[in-house]
């Protein structure tokens, strides 16, 4: 076939280019280390680097969630381990007050010393987190929940809502306990019902230890509506039993419920049982009352009552029954603030198992972003020096093919 | 004697020109478009003495330039190829670039998400809220900044699509020159200059557009365009013209000389690219980019209203962005109707442009038929208020259409250009639920309240607050704010509606119980909403709830990415096709110089033979005299 000088000149040139610009193009993913630079150098790897990126970025996202929510968790479960510290000092202070004979000056350093234990509760309820926000809040932006009014007593400003932060693809969990729940909802008595002595008493009953000891006849019992029953006195410690209508109160059998109490007896009826110490009057009675939600008592005035009933300074009945069942109110909230203390303590333990599985994602993640976006340093290198040999021999080539002419043999 | 001199100069002539000519193909082995010559030379008519018939020598009858009509052709028609897609790949590569360097779309829609998912933690902190909002601005400047370097890129294109048409008339009226010069001179020698010229006019014409030639009988090419019009007939050339679009005026289009468009017929070649690139490519891209900035928009702004801001009011706007553009053909009646389009549905929406034409009363809808550009047909519901809906769109008519008018509805081209924040106090940014529900403090039954959130944040009453009473065997009544009551009946599991929010309920209420709904002012601390503005990155809103705002760039980038790919391998299949093209044509048209050098040797000596003829005749003639002299 006949050839074409320039033509063959030509080609030689456009080959050589062409392995220039492929020459230029790796040396270009090898030095930015990117397969992809441009869309256009491979579509659908570039529409999974974005797709991956994204996952990447909600990932990083939900890390810093997780470790604001672990953040913000745990410095709720130490000021709640501060809370619990604090409730059991009170604790200890109460039964101290209970069953000794206090002088007046005791009693009123007891309630001085509880006034400011009292303060320093409020001021715990009230802690913020690093944001300033505060921990018993609920969701409102309050940030003094508890606030103290001039009588000592606390009311709430905060609401019922939890927040929640997002951890993971549908995965959220609370962040928050609202303070309604921790300190200030707490079920009246030992949680089931409250047995109390009023301080129009005149013998020296006092109501000790009450629990339900037959689940199934409490519930039977308030069935038709809360139980609010009375046990009434008689002389010779003879009671009876009667409902908030005055009818009696019968055993399972159908017989109305009498007998004679004596010091340190319980009393039992509709599955309940309240033990008591003392001689009771002829007249006095103890009141039965179920929790029934708006009987609670908030942790603040459980100490309040409990400053009161000290600064009246005198060792009594009255005083120890009051002492008894604030005791109890005491526990009850003992009881909120640790159900909350294993509440927290669950979810920190579900953010760092999600965190560690979401280390494991993104490592996962970013490999197959690895993959599809940085070149392979070992493929492209060789390729490197292959089309740059390649080139080379164009070049070696070219420069023997056109010294090959007949003119220059002609030359005389 | 004397017919061995005349031989001798006759070959000396013919060595001569054959010299000339080998000089000649030598001078120009490297000139563009010259065909190789050679010398056509034939035995001088012989005269016959009677007995013997004695040749005359030689005479030269023409210099022939080595031409195939078939392999020129052929590489006219593969430059066509060549240089479109030279120019789609030129313009891919620049669009693909684009993309890669005004800013990385997926980086900053994950940072404006997870702005939210920051303000949901700390929902009060103002930097929180002032991060987001920031990120909301810079998100809408990168697509601003892409949407522009599309439209500039489009701005550009019809600029070439201009100049390619002036160039493309200039070299008609050329051809048309060299046409009718060809014409006076082919009753002489063949003017092999001016055949050579002609033919690389028209091989720079093929590479600017699609188009045919044919030789015709007269010597003359007539060339005509991929569309079939004439552009250069014998000694006349027609000039095409551009002008506007008929809907949008800042679109070039192409007419042929008698003013029909022929933007769609045209095809290969620089002006064939830029078209197919335009509506392609180009425009494609900008819808694609325009219908994610108003997947993102909607569905931002659709949540904010779910929600309540850090004053408690039912949450603005975060972005706004243009509404449809509606471009009347001018070809429309004067005085005929205004027609004004809108998003009704975010899900539907495509990235199509449309065509809305009104066909008269009886046909279509209401008269109005809506096609997409590509042609095909798409269905229209009629509203009740008088409007017009498909494809996720509405539109609205006021004034009366005539027949034939049309009306070209871009939904999503501007979008991306007009996206901007529209929010200007990070307050606004509404983290909070709307609304709260609890359970009244005296029910007796077991009833629980789940969850109340928002399914119509247009609804007026929704932020009335409202309470749901229930009566005797699950029935309920509940009364809004504004006194409005709705009643209804309760199944376990199924949310109670009304006003626009929904309320799901645990347990079984007893008779006597009721629930409150009401504005959560006292949670603004709350950051669900937020948390939700989150979830937005992975919350489907284009084709039918399928396509997240990160998907939908996802798909554009493909998109880009698998016309910038298929531009640069056409490339190469097209540059491949014209080199062999050419290659061919070259091998039959080329100067190859050792084949040069060869004639040049051959005629040399040819030269040099009929000189050393006319010396012997001359030796002959000298010897003769010499004879008659010595014998005399």
């Amino acid at each position: 076939m006949r050839i074409s000088t320039s033509w063959t000149y030509q080609q030689s040139l456009n080959t050589m280019l062409s392995q220039e610009a492929e020459l230029s193009n790796t040396q270009n993913q090898v030095s930015t280390g990117n397969a992809i630079n441009v869309a256009s150098d491979n579509p659908t790897g570039a529409s999974q680097i974005v797709g991956l990126s994204h996952i990447l970025a909600e990932n990083t996202e939900y890390t810093n969630n997780m470790g604001s929510a672990n953040t913000r968790l745990s410095t709720e479960t130490s000021t709640l381990t501060s809370v619990s510290n604090l409730l059991d000092s009170v604790n200890d202070l109460a039964l101290g007050s209970i069953n000794g004979s206090m002088s007046s000056t005791d009693m009123s350093n007891m309630a001085t010393q509880l006034t400011q234990m009292r303060n320093q509760l409020v001021q715990l309820a009230n802690t913020s987190d690093a944001n300033g926000m505060a921990l018993f809040a609920g969701t409102s932006t309050t940030t003094t929940p508890f606030v103290q009014n001039a009588s000592g007593s606390v009311s709430y400003a905060g609401n019922n809502q939890q927040a929640y932060t997002t951890i993971g693809e549908g995965l959220q969990v609370a962040n928050t306990d609202s303070g309604s729940s921790v300190f200030m909802n707490i079920p009246a008595g030992n949680g089931s019902f409250v047995a109390s002595a009023p301080a129009s008493n005149t013998g020296t009953l006092v109501v000790g230890t009450n629990s339900v000891t037959d689940t199934n006849a409490w519930s039977a019992a308030n069935a038709a509506g809360p139980v609010n029953d009375t046990i009434t006195f008689g002389a010779g410690g003879t009671y009876a039993v009667t409902d908030s209508a005055g009818n009696p109160v019968d055993d399972a059998s159908g017989n109305p419920i009498t007998g004679t109490y004596q010091d340190g007896d319980s009393i039992s009826f509709n599955g309940v049982s309240v033990t008591m110490s003392g001689t009771p009057a002829a007249g006095d009675t103890v009141n039965v009352q179920a929790d029934t939600g708006s009987n609670n008592q908030d942790v603040f005035t459980t100490l309040n009552n409990m400053i009161t009933a000290l600064q009246s300074g005198s060792s009594s009945t009255a005083f120890d029954n009051t002492m008894n069942r604030q005791l109890e109110a005491l526990n009850q909230a003992m009881g909120s603030v640790n159900n909350t203390q294993v509440a927290v303590g669950s979810r920190i333990d579900t953010v760092q198992a999600q965190q560690s599985s979401d280390a494991d994602l993104s490592l996962t993640y970013k490999s197959a972003l690895s993959d599809v976006q940085n070149v392979d340093m070992a493929t492209a290198i060789s390729n490197l020096s292959l089309q740059s040999t390649a080139l080379q021999a164009s070049q070696q080539v070219f420069a023997k093919v056109q010294g090959l002419t007949l003119f220059s043999y002609l030359q005389s | 004697m004397s017919s061995m001199l005349s031989i001798g100069i006759s070959g000396i002539n013919a060595a001569q020109v054959a010299l000339a000519t080998v000089s000649n193909n030598i001078a120009n082995a490297s000139t563009a478009g010259y065909s190789d010559e050679s010398v056509n030379q034939v035995q001088a008519l012989t005269q016959s003495n009677g007995q013997l018939t004695i040749g005359n020598g030689v005479n030269v009858v023409g210099v022939q330039r080595a031409y195939s009509q078939y392999l020129t052709s052929a590489v006219w028609s593969t430059n066509s190829g060549m240089q479109g897609a030279t120019t789609m790949n030129g313009l891919t590569s620049t669009l693909n670039s684009l993309l890669s360097n005004s800013g990385n779309l997926q980086t900053s829609l994950d940072s404006f998400y997870s702005g939210f998912s920051t303000v949901a933690s700390s929902p009060s902190s103002s930097s929180n809220r002032e991060a987001a909002l920031g990120a909301a601005s810079s998100l809408a400047s990168v697509y601003n900044t892409l949407g522009q370097q599309l439209t500039q890129q489009s701005t550009a294109v019809n600029g070439q699509i201009g100049d390619t048409v002036t160039s493309i008339n200039s070299l008609a009226s050329q051809i048309a020159t060299l046409n009718g010069q060809i014409g006076e001179n082919s009753s002489s020698n063949a003017p092999n200059s001016l055949l050579d010229e002609r033919d690389s006019l028209v091989q720079q014409l093929s590479g600017l557009t699609g188009m045919s030639a044919v030789s015709e009988s007269n010597g003359s090419i007539s060339v005509y365009t991929s569309s079939g019009q004439a552009l250069v007939s014998g000694a006349q050339s027609y000039a095409l013209s551009t002008g506007g679009n008929q809907y949008d005026p800042t679109s070039t289009d192409v007419f042929d000389s008698a003013g029909n468009d022929i933007t769609s017929q045209l095809t290969g070649g620089t002006l064939g690219a830029l078209i197919s690139y335009r509506s392609s490519v180009l425009q494609p891209a900008q819808n694609q980019l325009g219908q994610s900035a108003i997947a993102l928009a909607s569905s931002v702004n659709g949540q904010q209203a779910q929600g309540l801001d850090l004053n408690g009011k039912q949450g603005q706007p975060i972005f706004s962005v243009g509404s449809p553009a509606v471009l009347p053909s001018s070809n429309n009646s004067t005085g005929g109707a205004t027609v004004t389009a809108s998003i009704s549905n975010v899900s539907q929406l495509t990235t199509s442009n449309y065509i809305l034409s009104y066909t008269g009363t009886g046909t279509g809808t209401n008269g109005w038929s809506l096609s997409t550009t590509g042609g095909q047909s798409v269905s229209l519901t009629a509203n009740p208020d008088g409007s017009l809906s498909g494809d996720g769109l509405t539109f609205a008519v006021s004034g009366t259409a005539q027949k034939g008018d049309s009306y070209e509805i871009e939904p999503t081209s501007n979008a991306a250009t007009s996206l901007s924040v529209s929010m200007t106090n990070p307050d606004g940014i509404a983290a909070a639920a709307a609304l709260t529900a609890t359970a009244a403090s005296g029910n007796t039954g077991t009833g629980v309240v789940g969850s109340v959130g928002v399914t119509d944040a247009t609804n007026a009453n929704l932020l009335s607050g409202a309470s749901v009473k229930f009566g005797a065997a699950g029935a309920y009544t509940i009364t809004d704010g504004n006194g409005n009551t709705t009643t209804g009946t309760y199944t376990a599991g199924q949310p109670i509606t009304a006003d626009g929010w929904s309320l799901t309920l645990t347990g079984t209420p007893a008779s006597g119980d009721s629930f409150n709904v009401a504005v959560n002012t006292n949670g603004l601390n709350d950051g669900s909403n937020a948390t939700s503005l989150a979830g937005l990155a992975d919350v489907g809103v284009l084709d039918g709830g399928k396509t997240t705002v990160v998907d939908s760039y996802a798909n554009l980038t493909t998109q880009i990415g698998t016309a910038g790919s298929q531009a640069a391998s056409d490339l190469t299949t097209q540059t491949n096709l014209y080199n062999q093209a050419e290659g061919a044509q070259q091998s039959v048209s080329g100067v190859n110089l050792n084949q040069e050098a060869a004639n040049l040797v051959q005629y040399q000596q040819a030269y040099q033979a009929s000189a050393q003829v006319i010396s012997t005749a001359q030796q002959l003639f000298t010897s003769l005299i010499t004879a008659i002299q010595d014998g005399s």
